[in-house]
């Protein structure tokens, strides 16, 4: 019998709960799925992520594993920076780019060991990992649709850990990863610049992790949230996101929208003298004959959220525009990932100005705010890299 | 010679694109005439009531080229059209299974992995790069093709602007460009793909219309001609028009003359006049004449100028150059009255991706085949089929409860083979059965039941579209769309504007750039032309200004 | 660091091999080539049957030889003598009918003009016309995209095109025309716009997709004919078989100072810092060089670099390289020279055509599309003995047939069944101009294309070593962005018949690629 595909957005196995939860009805479309945007408000969700603790459901995220006695070499192949100086029981933030040197996507890189990799992003890349691996000894598995994941963030995420009976997490650093029960993998990592950890277990044990956080979870104020309480946090932590602040290549459909890794400011990403890997040759032209852009963290004047604001230099010149803003909540500041034509943002960085919209009930008003570059993450506190964690 | 038979301009032939030029030349003013030798306007664009109840889009079936300038312009819309998309499509293998196309692109990647994970990703490749290249060629559409002799400011120009074009690819994607433009379709699935049902199934817009098989060079253009329209902007979607594809028609008909055009039908051309080198009205072939100075023919090239404009009239070297003009028909129709609708076994009842295009190819090895026996002049023993039932979205086409079918046939021939000797007149009571019963028989992979649901079924094979709508051969495209003959080449070097070598006298139909596909585009650009020649050029508005 | 041990290092003594490596050494370059069969001359060889008898082992004619490579090189001259003799072509028919090609004119046979000598002849003006042009183009590295169009620094590059454009123009409008008219197009259309479809349009139709994956039905055919009719279009018979050639091109590489080691091929292309550095053989023994040539097919040549140097976009284009063999090399031994039905015998050592019409051609295509073997296929044969008598032995002459239409990979695979049936094939093809025929064969060799690419490492056994489509030429050949013979790392090159401009022995890939490098500074 032919197994009919469903129509519409799919469950993760995290739904029921989730569904449970909501009282905001406010659900996205994220990679074919059900994903809350928000569950109860945003204002307290965002504000358990920075004070408690808090649960997304991370599980549409796309997930590749990479075995083979040539799987370090695919690795290595794939992305701009040197996997082999990853530890086993490490994550690394990678960047892959295609033969121009435009980045593709970015994500994380869980090593197991060097014959065995686990590649978590974004974007689809089950056929791009084949064709990379085409000619090495690897192999390459699409484990998105057996692997689930929560991701907890927080400053009280750790003893909420240490209560469901995971204390050893107490050793892991920023970055470790380890098989901690059968089944039951977790990483301190995260997407808000905070304490946090990711949890990752098959589908079938999706809700048993779920009911035994929660169990956990009153004293420690867990919260289940959506993706723009997130956004905020990540956009405070200075990370960037794909299709936001950069166009993955592989879906711009025109031309000249991809962005080098040196453009997105991850010089430091790049590692020239590791031996070829994708679009070393084009990035090695690129860094010679310079960049066309710079994506840069900018405090922007007044407290109107710019995105998608259009920046000028001498309040005259259109010289960028952002890429993310949003106000700051923890900070108290109007903060913004930007991108900027070259040489703005770089070597030239005074007289900015950003152009902002306010409709103040039906009445429209024009400003021009001025623009700070930050070299620093609006959001950095202590407590991110303590170890052992700090119980709040 | 009485007032009444003296116009500004004449067009024969009220097809889509005579239509489109008429309105054009109208709405600037000229008294225009349109001569139509059925009785019924629209060409291969029309809505036939051959079963009673029943609508057919008797030739042409779904609409997604028309340019949306032209529709703009001449407020399409105002005059009844409505152009409604549909939601996918299907093809069924013979072992029960399907590949459905859906709409919605997540369901699309379930449905494309569950025949073959790899290829998920390679489908958003795939459109990708196909869209890119949409978006490189549709500027072209509604411009005139430069002729690269010439040193003609204009034509330096329009060369200036594909240069322009294709300077802003950059160098990766000129050579993508490149290769794109030259290859087979084949070539360029087996490229993305692995899956065979799913590569037979996209390969179907690299032949429809053409004398080429999956594996020729240059049929990955002719997919592209496919997928270069749009329906509100949803580049590559396809719509029914409500109504049928008359209803392009009879808005063009309605606009033409509510700008106070005249449509004579009932009698077509006899022959051009032509007096020193010019033209001078056209002659019916009921012995009515009509007089202007400029005469624009919907005809394709050949029938315009093999058939009603004496040789002695025309240099030699063009008329050698019309008559090795490519025109072959490869397609044919079956057109359905169904008593209810068919059941399809294979997929879920009521599938959205059923009111799509539906087909029944399985590979494209089994294409190529259907091909290979074309070129011998048999009609393909496992044909390809593009299918639908609009009657599930368009309730005017059919009774309650009832439906209409249209079944776009490839490939098969003119010149049917019979007893070692090639004509179109084999096609006959007896041939044109046995080629529906092939048909039928291969419909039954998707749906059993459809013989006992058939009330009605009009057989159209190319000698009965040439025989009806004029079309040489029962060529859908008035002309093969090879490189031979597209741009500069098309339909005669030398002569790729519209213009011919008698004075005032104008190709308007598909047989010019840039070619057919119920765009518009060659009557709209036509009309511009001759409306630039006279002088007229700046009373337009709209796109042909 | 050491010094290199070589200039350049040349992996594989084709004739574009050894072109490459007489270019470098005329120079001053040092420069040394690796050939792993025991023997240089890739396809141009000759092959011994057990009797002693030679034959020409794949390819048998001449048809293209560029003469800036002739001239260069010396061939013919003292310094690397060759002898050729110019073949008529003679197209068969059952009928006795045969059509006969002798320097572009057409003729019957029996001696009495064809009836279309006049449309022939406009139509071999036209092509020789177009080819020559087209052939501007292939002395030098194909036209750059580097940086879109419009770049200044590229006018040089371009400055090749302009001339063709200004070329074009001179050729004033009509020719122009029909020029760009019929460049995409396909052989068939075109032939038999002015032909009938009889013999003298099937040799046109085959000598249009001879070693190709296409029918002359196929848009692009037209492109291929010109690029057969490159210097003229008439074959010539290299006296001494195939093998004089191969060691003509050898002598002359020598004599620049080359060195050539056979016998042990190269196991992989040595590289340090992203730069190609030498050679490991396959016995290990290493040797460097400041550059590498490749004469290899382009998927082979990034595999002896390995993968891992080239972008995935690169490696996935060179996957899907069209590269499918379609022509089978059956070399019959006779005990005596065949009588082919109305043929003289000056024309019976011509080059023989079996290709009885355009839609014959078109037919013989259709079932290696589908991987089977063909039931009729088209064949080209020749007896050299017939020309070169001191090439028999015992009154026994070699029939060398190139038999097209056979596929790469035929169903079932290719064993000696598979092989014993396409001679069989062949046999009873030959037999329907030749009653008889089969009687006189005493031994016979069957090289199907996979065979081919088994002895000369030419991807799918293809004569050109990928298909000659317009979508794999010029700026887009071996692929796109690669078309400069630049090959990956630095210093690396591809140097044979998948590099511009392409297939037959012309020596100019070989000839372009060096210049290339040396243009490139490399060494």
């Amino acid at each position: 019998m032919t197994k009919h595909v469903p129509i519409g957005l799919i469950e993760t196995p995290f739904q029921p709960r989730l569904e449970a939860l909501s009282t905001a009805k406010s659900w996205t479309n994220w990679a074919g799925y059900v994903s809350p945007a928000m569950l109860d408000t945003v204002e307290f969700e965002y504000f358990a992520i920075r004070n408690q603790c808090t649960l997304f459901d991370i599980s549409p995220m796309h997930k590749y594993r990479i075995t083979g006695p040539d799987a370090l070499k695919v690795v290595n192949r794939l992305v701009t920076r040197d996997a082999a100086k990853l530890r086993d029981g490490r994550v690394g933030y990678v960047l892959w780019c295609d033969e121009e040197g435009m980045v593709i996507d970015d994500g994380t890189l869980f090593r197991f060991s060097e014959t065995d990799f686990r590649l978590c992003c974004q974007e689809p890349m089950y056929t791009w990992l084949l064709d990379t691996a085409w000619g090495f000894n690897a192999e390459i598995t699409d484990e998105s649709q057996d692997i689930a994941a929560l991701s907890l963030q927080g400053p009280t995420s750790f003893s909420l850990l240490q209560d469901a009976g995971l204390q050893v997490v107490a050793e892991m650093k920023p970055f470790d990863w380890r098989e901690i029960e059968p089944d039951l993998w977790v990483s301190r990592t995260g997407f808000t610049g905070d304490l946090g950890y990711e949890l990752w277990v098959p589908n079938g044990k999706a809700l048993e992790l779920w009911d035994r956080l929660w169990a956990a979870g009153g004293h420690w104020g867990l919260k289940a949230i959506g993706f723009e309480a997130l956004n905020i946090c990540r956009i405070e932590a200075g990370f960037i996101a794909a299709g936001f602040d950069f166009q993955p290549v592989h879906t711009a459909m025109r031309l000249g929208r991809g962005r080098s890794p040196l453009e997105l400011g991850f010089g430091k990403m790049v590692d020239f003298t590791k031996g070829h890997f994708n679009g070393r040759r084009a990035l090695l032209k690129q860094q010679e004959a310079g960049l066309r852009y710079h994506l840069r963290k900018i405090d922007i004047g007044g407290f109107k959220p710019a995105d998608g604001a259009l920046i000028y230099h001498k309040k005259k010149k259109e010289v960028g525009h952002v890429t993310s803003g949003v106000w700051s909540p923890t900070t108290k500041r109007n903060i913004a990932l930007a991108e900027f034509k070259a040489p703005y943002g770089e070597s030239i960085t005074d007289d900015l100005w950003a152009e902002v919209y306010v409709n103040e009930e039906g009445q429209w008003d024009r400003r021009l705010v001025p623009v700070a570059i930050e070299e620093k993450p609006f959001f950095i506190n202590s407590r991110a890299r303590a170890t052992p964690p700090r119980p709040f | 010679m009485g007032q009444h038979d003296r116009f500004d301009a004449i067009v024969a032939g009220a097809g889509h694109n005579g239509l489109t030029a008429a309105c054009y030349l109208a709405k600037a003013g000229l008294k225009v005439l349109v001569v139509e030798k059925n009785d019924w306007i629209g060409g291969a664009a029309v809505s036939r009531s051959l079963h009673e109840g029943w609508t057919y889009s008797n030739c042409s079936y779904v609409c997604s080229l028309l340019r949306r300038e032209i529709v703009r312009d001449l407020e399409l819309p105002k005059y009844g059209l409505q152009v409604i998309p549909y939601e996918g499509g299907a093809s069924f293998d013979s072992d029960g299974d399907y590949f459905a196309y859906m709409s919605d692109h997540d369901a699309l990647r379930r449905e494309i992995s569950r025949h073959s994970a790899r290829d998920a990703d390679a489908y958003d490749r795939f459109s990708q790069t196909v869209i890119r290249q949409c978006r490189f060629i549709r500027p072209f559409l509604l411009r005139n093709a430069p002729d690269p002799t010439s040193l003609k400011p204009r034509d330096i120009g329009e060369l200036l602007f594909l240069i322009k074009q294709a300077h802003g690819l950059g160098k990766k994607e000129l050579g993508e460009t490149l290769r794109f433009w030259s290859m087979s379709i084949g070539d360029f699935l087996d490229e993305h793909f692995e899956n065979d049902l799913i590569k037979a199934h996209i390969a179907g817009a690299g032949i429809i219309g053409t004398g080429l098989g999956v594996y020729s060079p240059g049929t990955a253009y002719v997919l592209l001609h496919h997928y270069m329209g749009d329906v509100d902007g949803a580049i590559g979607a396809w719509g029914f028009a409500r109504g049928g594809m008359g209803a392009i028609s009879n808005a063009l008909g309605a606009c033409f003359e509510e700008a106070g055009g005249t449509i004579v039908t009932g009698s077509g051309v006899d022959r051009f006049l032509v007096s020193n080198g010019r033209v001078t009205g056209v002659a019916l072939a009921n012995g009515d004449e009509y007089h202007a100075p400029i005469v624009a023919s919907n005809m394709d090239v050949k029938r315009t100028f093999l058939q009603h404009t004496g040789e002695q009239y025309l240099p030699g070297d063009f008329v050698k150059a019309v008559k090795r003009f490519k025109i072959r028909g490869s397609s044919g129709k079956l057109n359905i009255a169904l008593d209810a609708l068919p059941e399809f076994p294979a997929a879920p009842k009521g599938a959205p991706f059923l009111r799509g295009d539906l087909h029944c190819a399985e590979s494209l090895n089994e294409l190529e085949r259907a091909y290979d026996d074309w070129k011998e002049g048999r009609w393909s023993q496992n044909p390809y089929f593009d299918m639908l039932i609009p009657s599930q979205i368009d309730p005017t086409m059919a009774p309650p409860g009832k439906h209409m079918m249209t079944v776009f046939v490839q490939y098969a021939p003119y010149d049917l083979e019979v007893g070692g000797v090639r004509a179109g007149t084999n096609w006959n009571g007896q041939t044109r059965g046995a080629f529906a019963n092939c048909v039928f028989d291969k419909l039954e992979q998707a749906c059993p039941d459809i013989r006992s649901k058939t009330v009605h079924a009009e057989v159209r094979t190319p000698w009965d579209i040439e025989q009806e709508v004029g079309l040489t051969e029962g060529n859908i495209f008035q002309g093969e769309l090879t490189f031979d003959q597209l741009l500069f080449n098309r339909p005669v070097p030398g002569y790729a504007q519209y213009d011919t070598p008698i004075n005032g006298m104008y190709i308007v139909g598909s047989s010019a750039h840039p070619g057919g596909g119920v765009m518009a585009a060659p009557g709209a650009n036509a009309a511009r032309e001759i409306l630039r020649n006279i002088g007229r050029g700046g009373n337009m508005t709209g796109y042909a200004a | 660091m050491t010094t290199p041990n070589y200039d350049a290092i040349v992996i594989g003594a084709g004739h574009n091999g050894l072109t490459a490596a007489a270019t470098l050494a005329r120079k001053g370059k040092s420069v040394c080539v690796i050939e792993k069969n025991a023997t240089a001359g890739g396809m141009a060889r000759n092959t011994t049957f057990a009797n002693g008898i030679q034959a020409p082992e794949i390819a048998h004619l001449l048809y293209n030889l560029h003469p800036k490579v002739k001239k260069e090189l010396g061939l013919g001259s003292v310094r690397a003598p060759l002898e050729v003799r110019d073949l008529p072509a003679v197209s068969l028919s059952e009928d006795g009918n045969h059509a006969v090609i002798r320097n572009g004119k057409a003729e019957l046979a029996d001696g009495r003009p064809h009836p279309e000598t006049a449309p022939f002849g406009e139509l071999m003006r036209r092509l020789t016309l177009f080819a020559g042009l087209l052939g501007q183009l292939s002395t030098k590295s194909p036209p750059s995209l580097e940086d879109g169009l419009a770049s200044l620094d590229k006018l040089t590059e371009l400055a090749g095109l302009a001339k063709l454009g200004l070329d074009l123009k001179r050729m004033g409008k009509k020719d122009m025309r029909e020029f760009l008219r019929v460049l995409l197009s396909n052989a068939y259309d075109l032939i038999l716009d002015d032909l009938e479809d009889g013999p003298l349009a099937g040799a046109l139709a085959a000598d249009a997709v001879r070693g190709a994956f296409a029918g002359p039905r196929s848009p692009g055919t037209v492109f291929s004919l010109m690029y057969r009719l490159g210097q003229g279009g008439g074959a010539q018979l290299p006296l001494g078989g195939m093998g004089a050639v191969a060691a003509a091109f050898e002598t002359a590489a020598r004599a620049a100072g080359a060195e050539i080691r056979t016998g042990t091929g190269v196991a992989r292309v040595l590289t340090e810092n992203d730069r190609a550095a030498g050679v490991v053989l396959e016995d290990g023994t290493e040797i460097s060089a400041r550059a590498v040539l490749s004469n290899t097919g382009p998927m082979p040549a990034m595999i002896l670099a390995g993968a891992e140097h080239y972008d995935v976009e690169a490696v996935r284009r060179m996957r899907n390289q069209r590269c499918k063999g379609t022509a089978a090399k059956v070399n019959l031994v006779l005990n005596s020279a065949p009588k082919f039905k109305g043929l003289s015998p000056e024309l019976t050592a011509g080059r023989l055509l079996i290709a009885s019409s355009a839609t014959y051609v078109e037919r013989a295509f259709n079932p290696a599309k589908y991987g089977e073997m063909p039931e009729n296929p088209v064949i080209e044969a020749v007896i050299p003995s017939l020309s070169e008598p001191g090439l028999a032995k015992d009154a026994q002459h070699v029939l060398s047939a190139v038999v097209s239409s056979v596929p790469y990979a035929l169903e079932g695979g290719w064993d000696e069944a598979a092989r014993e049936s396409l001679a069989a094939v062949t046999i009873a093809t030959l037999e329907k101009y030749a009653p008889g025929i089969g009687a006189l064969v005493s031994d016979c060799q069957v090289l199907s294309p996979a065979c081919i690419e088994a002895r000369t490492g030419a991807p799918g056994g293809h004569w050109h070593h990928a298909e000659m489509g317009i979508d794999q030429i010029l700026t887009v050949r071996p692929a796109n962005g690669m078309a400069h013979y630049r090959f990956g790392p630095e210093g690396y090159y591809l140097c044979g018949a998948g590099a511009h401009p392409g297939g037959d022995v012309t020596g100019l890939a070989g000839r372009n690629s060096a210049l290339q490098l040396l243009k490139d500074g490399v060494i």
